[in-house]
């Protein structure tokens, strides 16, 4: 067996980075244990829950599903990312405005995802809100102060 | 996850000649998110896989082709397709499948090529594509090939693209004008869920019957597949409830359901009956304006 292990190159949050990864490790494992980010986190490790999402050139992705070694060359963003000189990025400060989580665990890929749909739908109605974060699950079920939460953002946020 | 192979060729020539014909364990590569679910179940363990990630732009975008149809890239990743206003003028039927086809993410991810590729019964565009007439091309060392889309699909998670073969891109021929199209997915679970039945209608009248009709069920069956029977039953009759309850009972009846945790052999039967009757109604209302 041929090439067990590579050292990939990208951007994480701003800065150059390189890792030693196997080719079988997803994202989000070596974003875990290479750069001890903890923001995404594998849940239901199929795609479903949003848990572990990363913007990937902007795009947001499910860690969990995606080959480490495709992110070489790429520029990734995660929630430890977003706060800029200790100021939350609006989008978590209207999470933490509106209460909009309970345990916490699906926060960051809430946030990510919030700030794609941001970004493709500045105004988002309620339907189109429901419908962009359907791959996100909170299981303690703070969809009502989450929904709130990305309309309070999207009057804050202008990108 | 087992170690392997991953190897990143450039161009298409180098992607086909590293695929192997006479081992499984050698695979292409696309977005991989439905490879990455068989690989982490341990049910696929590759020697080998062939990224296509480097060969991205060569097999990228939706473009009109020269039969007045589009011919989209195998890498176009199923968001683009959503997204594309090409798609949505010229095939609305496929933008509207693409808003509820599994979550944001995996749609970013996902490919074309690799939705057909993976032969997965309850993948949402097979069925529409079944009934848009489309057919693959597929490139191997051996030189090239057009597969009708109705040839693709040969079992439960079984394409007739050989092991060495890659698929490139995907046409969709330019559809009649007026003609009504409509893609019921009934998903039993949550939204996102894969569907438990997928059913595809394509009908073009003239003046006051349906002249020609075209009917794809998925999900509810080990692969996606058209219904001649119930296109028979549709063909020659008025665009009426009656027609269509009837061509949909007709439907219900051909099938062979599988079971699984989406439903009963018998609940999925019903289920094909009421979203065939369904869509064949919803169509009705699409296609008034010519393209």
């Amino acid at each position: 067996m041929t090439d067990a292990t590579r050292t990939i190159r990208f951007t994480l949050n701003g800065r150059a980075v390189t890792a030693r990864i196997a080719v079988y490790e997803t994202l989000v494992e070596v974003l875990q244990r290479e750069f001890a980010l903890l923001g995404a986190r594998e849940s239901c490790a199929q795609g479903l829950c949003g848990c572990c999402t990363v913007l990937v050139d902007g795009t947001a992705v499910s860690g969990c599903l995606y080959l480490a070694a495709f992110a070489d060359g790429a520029e990734l963003v995660t929630v430890e990312g977003l706060p800029k000189d200790g100021v939350l990025h609006p989008v978590q400060q209207a999470f933490v405005d509106k209460g909009a989580f309970q345990c916490g665990f699906c926060t960051p890929g809430m946030v990510l995802m919030t700030k794609e749909l941001l970004e493709q739908h500045p105004h988002p109605t309620e339907d189109q809100i429901r419908h962009y974060l359907s791959g996100n699950l909170c299981r303690c079920a703070s969809y009502p102060e989450i929904v709130q939460a990305v309309k309070l953002a999207a009057d804050k946020v202008h990108i | 996850m087992k170690n392997f192979e991953l190897v990143e060729p450039a161009t298409i020539d180098e992607a086909v000649a590293l695929l192997d014909p006479d081992d499984a364990g050698v695979r292409a590569i696309a977005g991989g998110t439905a490879l990455m679910l068989m690989m982490k179940a341990r049910l696929f363990e590759p020697v080998r896989l062939v990224s296509l990630r480097r060969v991205n732009g060569a097999l990228r975008g939706v473009r009109e082709n020269a039969g007045g149809g589009l011919t989209v890239g195998a890498m176009t990743t199923l968001t683009e397709l959503e997204r594309s206003p090409k798609i949505a003028a010229a095939l609305p039927v496929m933008s509207r499948a693409l808003h509820t086809l599994s979550n944001v993410r995996i749609r970013n991810v996902a490919t074309l090529g690799g939705h057909l590729a993976h032969g997965d019964p309850h993948m949402d565009l097979p069925p529409i594509l079944l009934t848009l007439g489309a057919r693959v091309r597929a490139v191997s060392r051996r030189g090239e090939r057009w597969i009708d889309i109705a040839d693709l699909f040969v079992g439960y998670y079984q394409v007739a693209v050989a092991r060495d073969e890659l698929i490139t891109e995907i046409d969709v021929p330019a559809q009649p004008a007026g003609v009504h199209t409509w893609y019921a997915k009934f998903a039993a679970l949550s939204a996102d869920d894969w569907p438990s039945v997928g059913v595809a209608v394509w009908y073009r009248t003239d003046g006051e019957r349906i002249a020609e009709a075209r009917v794809a069920v998925s999900a509810a069956t080990e692969m996606p597949l058209r219904l001649a029977g119930a296109e028979r039953a549709l063909v020659g009759n008025a665009p009426t409830p009656q027609t269509f309850a009837a061509a949909a009972d007709v439907a219900a009846e051909a099938i062979e359901p599988v079971a699984d945790i989406r439903g009963t052999a018998a609940y999925k039967r019903e289920m094909v009956r009421v979203h065939t009757r369904r869509a064949l109604a919803q169509a009705l209302h699409t296609g008034r304006a010519a393209r």
